[in-house]
């Protein structure tokens, strides 16, 4: 072809195009990158980024920062993230499900949608587990039962939150039992320990956690698990025991809608590598270790959303 | 007896000392700049703890703790702005003895007091943890609503002036405490469809809103810094060994603000911010002298600084014992020993009782060091902000607290909520509507509606659902102390007013 | 400056005010949520009444007093929501040195006339102090402050 201008101009154009590309692709991460807790420092999402950052900074190679935005159970950090974060992999942020499915669908104001983010991946759960404590009349799940049967409403049951992962599967299970219980919500869970030991509710919907934390002065009736939790082998699942529940609280990192694949796989790989290095540290603190990326996520919410929609509808 | 001796020991090394010895000292610093506070402290230290063995983290921590708490009360008493929200009972006495001159004296007789009461924190945690943690865990729903109730009488007792304003911004404290997402239900409320609000209006924004801002609006329209005139340090007037003394001579005023102290520390939830406001009303209430309250009695100072260092480690009973955060900063605490795979609970007394004792008896140690590290510090302090002229104190403190409030929650909009609170602050001043009802409105109002709802609805089986409220012996006692403290503030009042009446209109000024 | 106001009034209004803009959303608030607001809303509009009844009846204060320079007043409260407004934009250090050196000459401007010698005098004080407040908030303690178009 002629040499002009015009054709040297492109070349040019294009061979640097490519080179950025290339540099593009090649260098994340090459700043720092921050990593947002929609929750207050001291907790079950924050310890487990502490111990997930050192890992994190192995495998990336840059300094990784955690920063706290707590309000409004998670809401205020979500809905500035959805507004606001760049789809360049430098932000992201701790997402914890079924939160994120409930709160759009409860509040008219909450500010995001549930699916108008990438997520990474879900890398750990904390099942529900009914916990009562040792000088309970109950030792079994049937006992309980049964006594809910003769009195309805009487028995109540202590939870983190309102329409939460505590209360939606209690709910479940109300339905599932064919029995009428209170949930009395609380702001969190470190409440839930003064109020079973104090005798102020008959028992708790809580995660796996609290049973290993108070597991001398405890009984754990049933984990809404598929299997039995490897910190509490004593402790049988729902599914053993006849009823179809499992469900709990999922934590995992989102990244924007439009963030590149490359940077989403090494996300990927370096929180499966901190997991692994993690398990021993988090699993005898009552976490079950997952690994969900990809489609499997989009399967997990499918799941849960089919799960919890009809009865966060009715709440409605 | 033995592990006592043997926590002691690894107390006694020259890195432990040399930790605490910071971790005051830092604690101090940030205690006394209003924007940052103990919680704040604490979170920030906790990535440095990582790297730190177990019980050097925790020594610092403890450390940081102690000297923040205590440290909010150098603002309180020099710039009438608490550094902590448990030093706000501190501004009660301790500006308007600054004001004459004082400050010297009201910032010793703070520090004595905060020794006392840190010591004293300490003896309870280790002796008395098994009992009053069982006490700790009595506090359920329904007697957190009369706790609630029972901190909001002193919303009447504080409002000398004006009842019916003083009740009014409780009322708005408690509107306030609304705005956000319920706890109960779940559901936002009062976001007016503005998505960030779903936070609602954090604790110390508020604080530095209503108490901060508008002493700072005050010092740029007056065109004047901190304590005009007469603020001379007078060391030389009053020695230490006097004030000493004369706090010593009054053992009761400190036994009992100590002891309410750590009954307070620990009721979940209710936290070190209300001690020091119970401890400085039931020292007026039972002094001699009442009405001196609040014109700079020394006393007042004395029962708000000892018992919000009692909390400390009071607070740390539930904690540790079972595993109970009573005040914010032991959440942090709490994710500190998790990490390090200690859990709390008797295996923390026994198995790593070497650990637990040697992080307690640090805690009695930074107290102790709250002597020399506060006497100077003090004075340097008190240099300083005197010596400012107020056209750098102004921005300087303004841009500590937009700092501060920004650093809590990474939010821009808090800083925005705390400038407009402070406005409004300033103006509401003027027209008799104080601060203090204010945050304690806000302070309470979320702990009385979670009770009272929560008694509520597990009281659906019920036939008569409100007498769940005083179903158990504990709830009965508190709401009996309700009433009483409630009659015992407003009788007086009716009388007072009853017998002034002539006199009050003739002067047509009267009190506002 | 003295405002011929009476207060007792002005507290019962302010609180008929305040519970009027927290009344209207009501309508969309669930059950559980509105059951204690609403009483709190109650017993406001109750004492803001009482208070406005005193406030005719035996009235406490008949005025406020502003101490200092109403204008003076204004214009820092103006200056400090600049500098909120500005942080976002230019960026936390940029806006705070500016708002620094405004606030700073605007105050001292009360005492004497201040000349730019005085202005550079204070330069290296003020960016020392603005300088160590934040590298110890963005380097030591990793709080993102907002950078906005420049830093």
């Amino acid at each position: 072809m002629t040499f002009t201008y015009k054709t040297l101009a492109m070349s040019v154009t294009a061979v640097a195009a490519m080179g950025l590309a290339g540099l593009a692709q090649a260098a994340y991460p090459e700043d720092d990158i921050t990593y947002i807790i929609p929750f207050d420092p001291g907790g079950e999402s924050d310890v487990t980024a502490r111990f997930q950052e050192p890992i994190l900074e192995e495998e990336l190679g840059v300094s990784v920062n955690v920063t706290h935005r707590p309000g409004g159970g998670g809401a205020v950090a979500w809905s500035e993230f959805q507004n606001s974060a760049e789809p360049d992999g430098y932000e992201i942020i701790g997402v914890n499900i079924p939160h994120i499915i409930g709160q759009p669908i409860q509040r008219n104001d909450a500010g995001y949608e549930t699916d108008d983010w990438r997520i990474v991946t879900f890398f750990h759960s904390t099942p529900n587990a009914l916990i009562v404590s040792d000088d309970s009349p109950y030792d079994t799940l049937d006992e309980l039962i049964e006594d809910a049967k003769e009195n309805p409403e009487a028995i109540t049951l202590g939870g983190s939150g309102t329409y939460s992962a505590n209360h939606l599967d209690m709910l479940r299970f109300e339905k599932e039992a064919g029995i009428d219980l209170t949930y009395i919500p609380f702001s969190g869970t470190g409440p839930l320990k003064g109020a079973l030991e104090g005798g102020h509710v008959a028992g708790i919907f809580n995660y796996t956690m609290l049973g290993t934390e108070m597991a001398d002065s405890v009984k754990v009736l049933a984990v809404a698990a598929e299997e039995r939790v490897k910190a509490l082998p004593d402790a049988p699942t729902f599914k053993e025991q006849g009823y179809d529940i499992v469900g709990g609280a999922y934590r995992g990192v989102a990244v924007p809608k439009d963030t590149p694949d490359e940077v989403v796989a090494t996300l990927e790989e370096a929180f499966a590598e901190a997991n692994r290095q993690i398990t021993e540290k988090q699993e005898p603190l009552g976490f079950v270790m997952e690994y969900i990326t990809g489609d499997e996520v989009d399967e997990v919410m499918a799941m849960l959303r089919e799960a919890y929609g009809p009865i966060l509808e009715e709440a409605e | 007896m033995e592990m006592l001796l043997e926590a002691l020991t690894s107390l006694l090394t020259f890195e432990s000392i040399l930790t605490v010895l910071i971790g005051v000292s830092a604690g101090l610093f940030i205690g006394a700049m209003p924007g940052l506070t103990a919680t704040m402290a604490l979170a920030m230290l906790l990535p440095f703890t990582f790297s730190m063995e177990a019980l050097q983290g925790l020594i610092a921590l403890g450390a940081v703790y102690m000297g923040s708490i205590y440290g909010g009360a150098f603002t309180a008493i020099l710039i009438n702005t608490p550094g902590t929200p448990s030093s706000i009972a501190t501004t009660f006495d301790g500006y308007p003895m600054a004001r004459q001159g004082r400050a010297y004296e009201a910032l010793a007789a703070a520090t004595m007091a905060s020794v006392v009461g840190g010591i004293v924190g300490v003896i309870f945690l280790l002796i008395l943890a098994p009992p009053l943690a069982r006490l700790a865990v009595a506090f359920g729903p329904s007697e957190m609503f009369w706790v609630a109730m029972l901190g909001l009488t002193l919303v009447a007792s504080l409002s000398s002036d004006s009842l019916l304003k003083g009740l009014l911004a409780g009322c708005i404290g408690i509107l306030l405490s609304t705005i956000g997402v319920s706890p109960v239900g779940g559901e936002s409320r009062f976001t007016f469809g503005y998505p960030p609000l779903q936070g609602g209006i954090e604790l110390i924004v508020a604080l530095i809103g209503l108490f901060v801002i508008p002493e700072l609006l005050t010092m740029a329209a007056e065109g004047r810094g901190a304590l005009p005139g007469g603020g001379e340090l007078r060391k030389k007037e009053v020695s230490i060994a006097k004030i000493a003394r004369h706090i010593f001579s009054k053992p009761v005023n400190l036994i009992r603000s100590c002891l309410i102290g750590q009954i307070i520390a620990i009721i979940p939830g209710a936290g070190g911010n209300v001690t020091s406001l119970v401890a400085y009303n039931e020292a007026r209430r039972f002094s001699k002298d009442p009405k001196s309250f609040g014109k700079g009695n020394i006393d007042g100072v004395v029962a708000s600084e000892s018992s919000n260092n009692v909390m400390v480690a009071g607070s740390m009973v539930p904690l540790l014992t079972l595993g109970i955060p009573g005040a914010p900063p032991d959440a942090i605490i709490l994710g500190v020993l998790l990490m390090h795979g200690l859990r709390p609970g008797l295996d923390l007394f026994t198995e790593s009782g070497v650990l637990t004792n040697g992080f307690i008896l640090s805690m009695g140690l930074a107290a102790l060091l709250l002597l020399p590290v506060g006497l100077l510090g003090g004075r340097l302090i008190h240099r300083v902000v005197i010596r400012t002229p107020y056209y750098f104190l102004v921005p300087s403190i303004a841009m500590v607290t937009i700092l501060g409030t920004f650093a809590l929650r990474n939010s821009m909009l808090d800083v925005g909520i705390m400038l407009i609170l402070g406005t409004a602050g300033y103006f509401l001043r003027l027209i008799g509507i104080q601060a203090a009802p204010i945050v304690l409105g806000l302070i309470l109002g979320g702990i009385a509606e979670q009770g009272y709802v929560q008694t509520l609805m597990a009281a659906v089986v019920d036939p008569i659902p409100w007498l769940r409220l005083v179903s158990n012996p504990l709830s009965m006692v508190l709401a009996g102390m309700v009433l009483l403290g409630a009659a015992t503030a407003l009788v007086p009042m009716w009388l007072a007013r009853k017998g002034l009446l002539d006199k009050v209109e003739e002067d047509s000024g009267g009190s506002s | 400056m003295i405002v011929r106001l009476n207060t007792d009034i002005a507290a019962g209004a302010l609180g008929l005010v305040f519970g009027a803009v927290l009344w209207f959303p009501r309508a969309d608030i669930g059950r559980l949520s509105i059951i204690f607001p609403r009483a709190v809303l109650l017993i406001l509009t109750l004492i803001s009444i009482a208070l406005i009844v005193k406030g005719f009846v035996k009235p406490s204060g008949r005025q406020v007093e502003i101490t200092g320079s109403p204008l003076r007043l204004v214009a820092v409260i103006i200056g400090f929501f600049l500098w909120w407004g500005l942080v976002e934009v230019l960026g936390f250090l940029l806006t705070t040195l500016l708002a620094f050196f405004a606030l700073t000459w605007y105050l001292a401007r009360v005492e004497t006339v201040v000349t730019w010698q005085r202005m550079l005098m204070w330069t290296p004080i003020i960016l020392a102090l603005v300088g160590v407040f934040y590298v110890t908030f963005t380097e030591v303690l990793n709080v993102r402050l907002p950078s906005g178009l420049f830093f």
